[in-house]
């Protein structure tokens, strides 16, 4: 167990450095200059963007620049911006010059806004996709499974942004059904805020992934209720309802239970389309805006954050798995 | 929103398979085929059947749109400036069709706002764009899994690490974020070559679409070639000297169709939802319709309130599209896995 | 001034969305559509009497948040960076006071320069070399210190800094005295000098004559930046301090901003402002759609909200019939620049006139004829003091595309298919749209059509880049101030061409030309001055034709139901901020 926790754990590792590697290749070798950015109107002279460069150590060569940049989020290191010699503490993430400040506070700080977008999604999935899933299964060949099924099947089909910019337009601005959408701090600022503020991207986001939950929970669902441990206890007698919610949830929950740390993972990446549209202003949004301004640091950053949650969600996921289902040895 | 989670993946696989836990498939029993088998109960699906037709009469339609535009006299391309002035109002609404003008049958579906190009043509193009993507994405990305996931289910030592890693390395990268950034790379490198760079920005769309979409598959038959090579029948196969290569044929390949089958009946829809999604954030083709394109053309005119007919036929192309992709996918995987075999 | 510009690769309309001024126009049934009236006086007005305080805005009452919502975003909120018509309106409307200051008049609805900072206009020696600006007394920062005169001269040295801050206005290098070797206090030190202090005076010298000083005297640029609190150059635009009705409490770069009331601010010191609602929470980088229907649907939140970008086309009536669309003009002219290095040949360039497809591209463009785009003949647009009415080409009244004229043209010149490259942006649909048409007009014309992609982020790259391999490059300029005083020397001068940045963005070089603009600039001020501008101008569009003029603009922005106090700011064509307030 420990060697193979070990073993994940350092592939995780290279598998994060290699991402981190890819993008510093991109950035120095694509056709962005990336001291381009950083130019007045977008054009220096040669001397200013030696300068730039300099400041940036674009001038060194790229595994040493790279080497500098691991150092920083493993050890801290010092920036230099202009005239300024800045600490950047441990993680750090670099130094944006578009904004000017020190990317992984800055970051840190959009982090609530993205955790909540995560967390209410998911409770509303999970119960959601859960229950119909085995409802479903529960009926399944009847009316009542098709019928579910057709319409979670449908709301997926159409694009997810636009099922999210219809909401906003129709429920919250033509209706004023939902108040605006937006992310208000809970324990700072204001609880009710928060929950009213984040209450429409939560269903819409979390109504999106229903579709695949309840595809999992039904499938594990039938496959549980054909099990032969689940015949014996209807054959015991037990009721249908028992049976089905005391023994074959509890085995059909397990792979749902580990699919969930992936998407997890997933939406905690970054939910662009989610923080766009409700305007949100978590990590997506600050990728998706630092992608615009060609904000390298703030991209790399974003990134590697991004590989870091499914990283460490595939090595939680395995090990819960392993706990989960003694069939399975690790 | 990422393209590996609706539904490509099987509960049960999603993580590190154990060689030992038997999953496979059970053995045919009535002398025919699985693969026969599957295809007959598919035959007597009907919903199945309707969804084959549904589908095939799309992809009719995408491979016939030129002819289909040459015979009805339409075109997707931008009229001159007179004709955009003379079928437009002020406003860009049309005034030759609807909303502003009476339905003519020169342009049964109207004309697209502020550009007056004809939906019709739009719209047929749009599949052929679609489907097209979704299409070779999906192919492409079977391709790379099957291989990737044959290489990691067959090799031990340094080479398996090397290929579960990889699997691990390109499913922590954010999807949206590499094509958000690959979008303006492909722009400055092929911005000035306008013909180029249509093909370019098609080029990269398949590229970030197929290199995202094979992880799922590689991952399912990788587990389903650890759990095969230790199954008997491969054993005595391998004890009398027969070559891997024919192992993998004869014994490994009909087993893996089912996964396969259904892998690309289901990332066909997903690869459909990702090109309207990818539109949005402004990535994308741009030289050629696409769905996508439209619809986030008819978003931004405020078509919902003024011209639903702009937004709602290539919604509807979508969702027809995706629905029947995914119910017969359902229905492909119902009739291969014999676990759900009714 | 610059046009506010797209933030992010997804603000939906275009860049171009979003200026200018002039006549009503289009040739269809605009009989009930409410348009544009002529241009206004675009701010040439004076007031040095102003008094503080402000008299109220009529039926204004206090408290209450105003939202305003925009699909672009201030590339910085620093004020000596902040050069972009929103940038300026924010900052000078709400947070940083400077020397001077516009006021809207709502009987005229025009902006009239007042003192603000300062007690009055300054005062100019004979020879408009020295000006003089007095500050008032009981300014005070919102951290209750004084704002002295020294922190002012601070501030005018902090704007020669163009390497670190760049991006501001750039009168300082053309007028200022040592402007071509003071390079700001971070290079070259406290010692300029140009600025000095005595008491709460504050003494500008210049090297040659600059009549436009109180005008130029307005931009946040001249507001007072306490030299201790500047640790950070880079970061100070994040928290500037502020002297006006509101502070920052929160900025988040690129997405929002919200202001809360700055108690240290004194009515009684301010010509100008008002402090009625609690905040203002800015959205910036939003979905068009989106802002458009959340103030039309008037419901919640949307009906304190106002939005700063003008509305899409498509939702013109729905705005119209609410009765909260508010229709103003904005000093701008939008031009095709001709790279006049490349396209050397006049009858080409005159060729390009006729060959351009006018009405069709604001169509596509997203505009609305008559209301947010114009035809446009002179390089100054309406509302410009001395301005002449003249066409450049005979007959070419700024919306007539003839493609047999520029054919004809193009065969005299010997140039069939000459090949026009110009650029647009792939990811905003309104570019590509006019790119479609603009293609189309090229080829009928007989040029050869190449667009060149780019996104919203790197064409200002491009645009910048006398190296790029472009011969046409599209932008608009609006007025700093209202005389050709603000336009040519910054955009049409000579001396301009190889600079970097590329402020001349059609090279356009020529000795007569450039001797003309110095006589102006060296010997006339005043009417004469601005006459001269008028003439310039007249002169050089019909002799050398060195732009394609595209259009002026106007602006055409919607507000809930609640918000009070709307007017435009024809200097800007912003709303005015600073008489908002929120209905009971």
């Amino acid at each position: 167990m420990f060697g193979y926790l070990l073993r994940r754990v350092i592939s995780g590792i290279l598998v994060l450095l290699a991402v981190s590697f890819v993008l510093f290749t991109v950035f120095a070798k694509g056709p962005a200059q990336p001291a381009l950015a950083y130019c007045s109107k977008g054009v220096c002279t040669a001397e200013q963007l030696d300068i730039i460069e300099r400041n940036l150590g674009l001038d060194q060569p790229l595994l040493q620049q790279y080497g500098t940049y691991i150092k920083g989020v493993v050890a801290g290191r010092e920036i230099n911006s202009g005239t300024l010699s800045l600490d950047c503490n441990v993680p750090c993430l670099g130094y944006s010059f578009k904004k000017f400040e020190m990317v992984t506070p800055f970051l840190l700080d959009r982090f609530p806004a993205t955790l909540s977008i995560a967390l209410g999604a998911s409770v509303v999935f999970l119960t959601v996709g859960v229950a119909v899933g085995v409802i479903s299964a529960r009926n399944r060949g009847k009316p009542l499974d098709r019928g579910l099924q057709g319409f979670t099947m449908l709301a997926t089909a159409i694009p997810y942004y636009l099922v999210a910019l219809l909401a906003f337009l129709f429920l919250v601005s033509k209706w004023g059904l939902f108040p605006t959408t937006e992310y208000v701090a809970p324990f700072a600022e204001s609880f009710s805020g928060w929950f009213k503020g984040m209450l429409l991207a939560w269903l819409v986001l979390g109504l999106f992934y229903t579709t695949a939950y309840v595809r999992y929970s039904r499938g594990s669902m039938v496959e549980a209720l054909n099990e032969d441990y689940v015949r014996t206890a209807r054959a015991k007698g037990l009721t249908d309802r028992r049976v089905a919610l005391k023994h074959a949830l509890r085995a059909a929950l397990v792979p749902v239970v580990t699919i969930f740390g992936l998407d997890f993972a997933t939406i905690l990446a970054g939910t662009i389309f989610t923080e766009r549209i409700f305007n949100i202003q978590g990590i997506g949004l600050e990728a998706l805006q630092s992608i615009g301004q060609q904000d390298l640091p703030v991209i790399s950053a974003t990134v590697l954050i991004a590989a870091t949650f499914v990283v460490v969600s595939n090595i939680v996921v395995d090990v819960a798995y392993a706990a989960l289902d003694p069939r399975v040895r690790l | 929103m990422s393209i590996s989670s609706a539904g490509l993946e099987n509960p049960a696989d999603a993580l590190e398979p154990d060689p030992s836990a038997d999953t496979a498939l059970e053995k045919a029993v009535a002398g025919r085929s699985p693969v026969q088998q599957a295809m007959e109960q598919l035959r007597r699906d009907r919903v199945a059947v309707t969804c084959a037709i549904i589908i095939v009469l799309f992809v009719v339609l995408a491979l016939l749109a030129p002819v289909i535009t040459w015979l009805w006299g339409v075109s997707w391309k931008t009229p001159s400036g007179d004709v955009v002035l003379s079928s437009t109002d002020f406003d860009g609404l049309p005034i030759v069709g609807p909303p502003k003008g009476d339905f003519t049958w020169e342009h049964p579906l109207g004309l697209s706002p502020a550009l007056a190009r004809d939906n019709l043509a739009l719209w047929l193009y749009g599949a052929r764009t679609s489907i097209g993507v979704a299409l070779v994405a999906t192919i492409a990305s079977t391709i790379i899994g099957i291989t990737v996931g044959l290489i990691g289910g067959f090799a031990r030592g340094t080479l398996e690490t090397v290929v579960n890693w990889t699997i691990n390395f390109f499913l922590s990268l954010p999807f949206i974020l590499v094509a958000l950034i690959l979008a303006p790379i492909v722009i400055g490198y092929y911005g000035s070559e306008p013909g180029k760079l249509t093909v370019a920005q098609f080029a990269s769309l398949l590229f970030v679409l197929s290199v995202f979409g094979w992880m799922p598959l590689a991952r399912l038959i990788r587990g389903e070639v650890l759990s095969l090579r230790e199954r008997e029948f491969v054993q005595a196969a391998r004890v009398i000297g027969v070559p891997t290569r024919t192992i993998l044929r004869r014994e490994l390949l009909p087993n893996l169709v089912a996964p396969i089958i259904v892998f690309f009946s289901l990332s066909m829809p997903t690869f459909v939802s990702a090109e309207a999604g990818l539109a949005y954030l402004g990535i994308g083709v741009t030289g050629y319709p696409s769905w996508g394109q439209t619809i986030n053309d008819a978003m931004a005119a405020n078509a919902f309130n003024t011209y639903p007919l702009y937004l709602w036929a290539p919604i509807l192309g979508v969702l027809a599209l995706v629905v029947a992709l995914n119910l017969l996918g359902d229905a492909v995987r119902d009739a291969f896995d014999p676990k759900t075999r009714r | 001034m610059r046009l506010k510009r797209t933030a992010t690769a997804l603000a939906a309309a275009s860049l171009l969305a979003v200026a200018a001024c002039g006549g009503g126009g289009g040739s269809e049934d605009s009989s009930d559509r409410q348009t544009l009236g002529e241009g206004g006086n675009a701010g040439s007005g004076q007031d040095a009497e102003a008094e503080a305080p402000a008299a109220d805005v009529e039926g204004a009452t206090a408290g209450g948040t105003i939202t305003v919502n925009a699909n672009v975003a201030p590339e910085t909120l620093d004020p000596t960076r902040a050069y972009y018509t929103d940038s300026t309106a924010i900052m000078s409307g709400l947070v940083t006071r400077s020397l001077t200051q516009y006021k809207y008049d709502a009987e005229t609805k025009e902006m009239v320069l007042v003192p603000d900072m300062a007690t009055d206009l300054g005062q100019a020696s004979d020879d408009n070399k020295t000006w003089t600006f007095t500050l008032r007394e009981g300014l005070k920062y919102e951290d209750g210190t004084d704002v002295k005169a020294e922190d002012v001269a601070y501030a005018i040295k902090r704007s020669f800094a163009v390497e670190e801050l760049p991006d501001g206005p750039t009168y300082n290098q053309t007028f200022f005295l040592d402007g071509d070797t003071y390079k700001g206090p971070f290079q070259d030190g406290d010692d300029y000098a140009g600025v000095e202090t005595s008491g709460n005076d504050i003494t500008i010298k210049m090297a040659r004559p600059f009549g436009d000083m109180a005008y130029y005297a307005s931009f946040p640029s001249f507001t007072a930046i306490p030299q201790a609190k500047d640790t950070n150059p880079d970061a100070y635009g994040n928290k500037p301090l502020a002297t006006g009705p509101y502070k920052f409490e929160s900025y988040q770069k690129g997405q929002s901003l919200t202001l809360v009331k700055n108690d240290q601010w004194d009515p009684a010191t301010d010509t100008t402002r008002h402090q009625y609602a609690d905040e203002y929470q800015f959205n910036f980088s939003q979905d068009q759609t989106k802002i458009d229907n959340v103030v039309l649907d008037d419901q919640g939140v949307g009906q304190t909200t106002i939005n700063y970008t003008p509305i899409a086309p498509s939702v013109y009536d729905r705005a119209q019939e609410s009765g909260r669309l508010a229709i103003g003009t904005q000093p701008c002219t939008f031009m095709w620049y001709i790279d006049n290095t490349k396209i050397t040949d006049d009858k080409v360039r005159q060729a390009l006139a006729w060959a351009y497809p006018y009405r069709a591209a604001w169509r596509a463009g997203g505009y609305i004829e008559g209301v947010t785009r114009a035809p446009s003949t002179s390089i100054l647009p309406p509302g410009t003091a001395g301005r002449e009415t003249f066409e450049a080409i005979e007959g070419q009244d700024g919306q007539t595309t003839d493609p047999a004229k520029a054919k004809a043209l193009l065969k005299e010149a010997g140039a069939e298919g000459f090949e026009i490259k110009w650029p647009y942006q792939t990811d905003l649909p309104e570019s590509v749209k006019a790119k479609d048409v603009q293609a189309q007009a090229l080829t009928a014309a007989g040029f050869k059509a190449t667009p060149v992609a780019a996104t919203s982020d790197t064409i200002r790259a491009l645009q910048s880049d006398a190296s790029a391999d472009l011969n046409i490059r599209s932008q608009g300029w609006c007025s700093d101030w209202p005389s050709g005083g603000s336009w040519f020397p910054a955009i049409l001068d000579g001396g301009l061409v190889g600079q970097e940045g590329m402020p001349n963005k059609a090279q356009f070089k020529q000795a007569d030309a450039d001797e003309q603009q110095d006589k102006i600039l060296d010997t006339l001020a005043g009417t004469e001055a601005n006459d001269a501008w008028g003439s310039f101008d007249k002169f050089i569009s019909q002799k050398y034709h060195p732009v394609v003029t595209i259009g002026y603009g106007g602006v055409a922005l919607v507000h809930g139901s609640k918000i009070g106090g709307v007017g435009i700011d024809n200097v800007r064509g912003e709303p005015t901020y600073s008489d908002l307030y929120v209905k009971k």
